[in-house]
This record gives C-alpha cells, sequence and structure tokens, in this order.
C-alpha cells in the first residue's frame, strides 16, 4: 500500500491531478471521519477534510517519502481540527449541530420546553452521547483519544502525528480516558 | 480501603496501553482482588474504552474525492516562484 501511495506522489509531484485523486480516494474516509469526531458536524468535518486533502497537495514537495504518508495526512488534518476548534467562540458550540440529530443543536435542545434533559437523554442514542461526551474532552485529549481508539494508531504513530514525545502521548491518553470515564460511567 | 499503592491508576493505564510489567502486574492484580474500589474503576476504564470503539465507523460524503479535485489548484505551484 506504501509503496503504491508513493509511486502516485511522485506522479502528483509532475502535476498529475489524477494520481492524487487515487490518493484521496485511499484515505478519505479516515481523514473524514477524524474531522467528524473531533468536531461533531458534518458540514465542518467536510469543509476540514478537504482542507487536509488540499494543503497535502499543495505542500505535496515537502512531505518527506521516506516517511509514513498516511501520518503526514493525519497530522495537517489534526492541527487543521485543533485551529478550528481554538478559533469558535464558546457559544458557537449553541449553534453548533448535535452529531447525528439532524437539524437538532444545542440552542435548540436549551430553549425547547417539551422534554427534560434526563428524557433528551434517554431518546438520544447511544452513539450520540458517546460523541457528545468527546466534543466535551479538551483537544488535546480528544485528539489523542480519537486517534488511538478510532483511528488505532499506535502510540509511536501518534506521536509523529502530533509530533509530541511518546511519554506525552501516554499522558494525555491516560487523562483523557479518566476523564471520559467520569462522563460515561452510568451509561 | 485507603490502602491503595500510590502509583496503582497508573498501573491500570499501563496495562490498558498493553503495556505493564510483570512486577507492576503482580501489584496490581494483588491489589484488585482486595480493592473493590479499584476494580470498579479499571472496570470503568474498560467500558469507557469498549464504548469510544463501538462507534460506528464513518464514511465520507460520495462526491468527496471530486470535491477536493475540483479545488485543487490549476497550476502546481512551484517552491520559491511566485505567479
Amino acid at each position: 500500500m506504501e509503496e503504491f501511495v508513493k509511486s502516485r506522489i511522485n506522479e502528483v509531484r509532475k502535476g498529475d491531478h489524477n494520481a492524487f485523486g487515487e490518493i484521496v480516494e485511499i484515505y478519505k474516509d479516515r481523514i473524514y471521519q477524524l474531522c467528524y469526531r473531533m468536531l461533531g458536524n458534518a458540514h465542518e468535518a467536510e469543509d476540514i477534510a478537504q482542507e487536509a486533502f488540499i494543503r497535502a497537495y499543495v505542500n505535496i514537495e515537502r512531505y518527506n517519502i521516506n516517511r509514513k504518508f498516511s501520518t503526514w495526512l493525519y497530522r495537517i488534518a489534526t492541527n487543521l481540527c485543533i485551529d478550528r476548534i481554538r478559533k469558535k467562540k464558546p457559544d458557537y458550540f449553541l449553534d453548533a449541530e448535535v452529531a447525528g440529530t439532524d437539524g437538532l443543536n444545542l440552542y435548540s435542545q436549551v430553549k425547547s420546553k417539551e422534554m427534560s434533559p434526563d428524557e433528551k437523554v434517554a431518546k438520544m442514542e447511544l452513539q450520540e452521547i458517546i460523541q457528545m461526551e468527546i466534543l466535551k474532552l479538551p483537544e488535546k485529549y480528544r485528539s489523542v483519544i480519537l486517534l488511538k481508539y478510532i483511528e488505532e494508531l499506535s502510540l509511536k504513530e501518534i506521536s509523529e502525528v502530533l509530533d509530541l514525545p511518546i511519554g506525552t502521548v501516554k499522558t494525555r491518553i491516560h487523562r483523557g480516558r479518566e476523564a471520559l470515564r467520569k462522563q460515561l460511567r452510568n451509561i | 480501603m485507603g490502602q491503595c499503592p500510590v502509583n496503582i491508576k497508573e498501573y491500570m493505564h499501563e496495562y490498558l496501553d498493553g503495556e505493564i510489567s510483570p512486577e507492576h502486574k503482580q501489584i496490581l492484580q494483588d491489589h484488585l482482588a482486595i480493592c473493590s474500589d479499584c476494580q470498579k474503576h479499571l472496570h470503568e476504564l474498560e467500558k469507557t474504552t469498549a464504548l469510544v470503539q463501538s462507534m460506528s465507523h464513518i464514511k465520507a460524503p460520495d462526491d468527496f474525492t471530486l470535491k477536493v479535485i475540483e479545488k485543487l489548484p490549476k497550476e502546481k505551484k512551484k517552491v520559491g516562484i511566485k505567479r
């Protein structure tokens, strides 16, 4: 797989858009999924995932062919997601569509009077609850938890994606797990 | 109770990461056998990771690749050359 990707990258470097299309096909689901879980919003996820591939294309000369392409791509996507999260104003979250609720946002949930929060939670799918709790994690814990448990990267790969020492990655995973434990233990 | 080894939580995470040494594992096992609080804690951590892993995989929208290709700059930027 890596060899195929590298041969395609050589074509991309000559300006071949179709070769880049093949690369996008290989990685689009993984990158989109990471963005979706990081941001909790389909529209933003698509926007940021597209941006990640465009940046990869524009900066393809900077990619070190001796390293794993997916690591580099994850790195671009993760940085873009974190930038997006940091730019969000706190009240933005009220407008953000709640993942998987088909247009329902937190603002409408807060305003709505018909159901108590408990009843709403009871009606939410388990998957939505987990996603919601992941979104409550600070982004430095959110990214490591998602890279490990959703994208199934090794600790070493995560340390390369985030450019952090492996010890720091472990500490963040531990703290992220502890935070999520408190949030999810009563489910 | 109240007698938990100082680093017992650390050992739980080492265990969850599959990186626990035989010595730490022994300490953890011995302690879990007598401490229901720590047993519960580890169980909750395991449940947490199982819940996160149970999230279904999502796919990119069907027209994703097409949209990316359409947005690519028409001429590739050459390093050091400004247009």
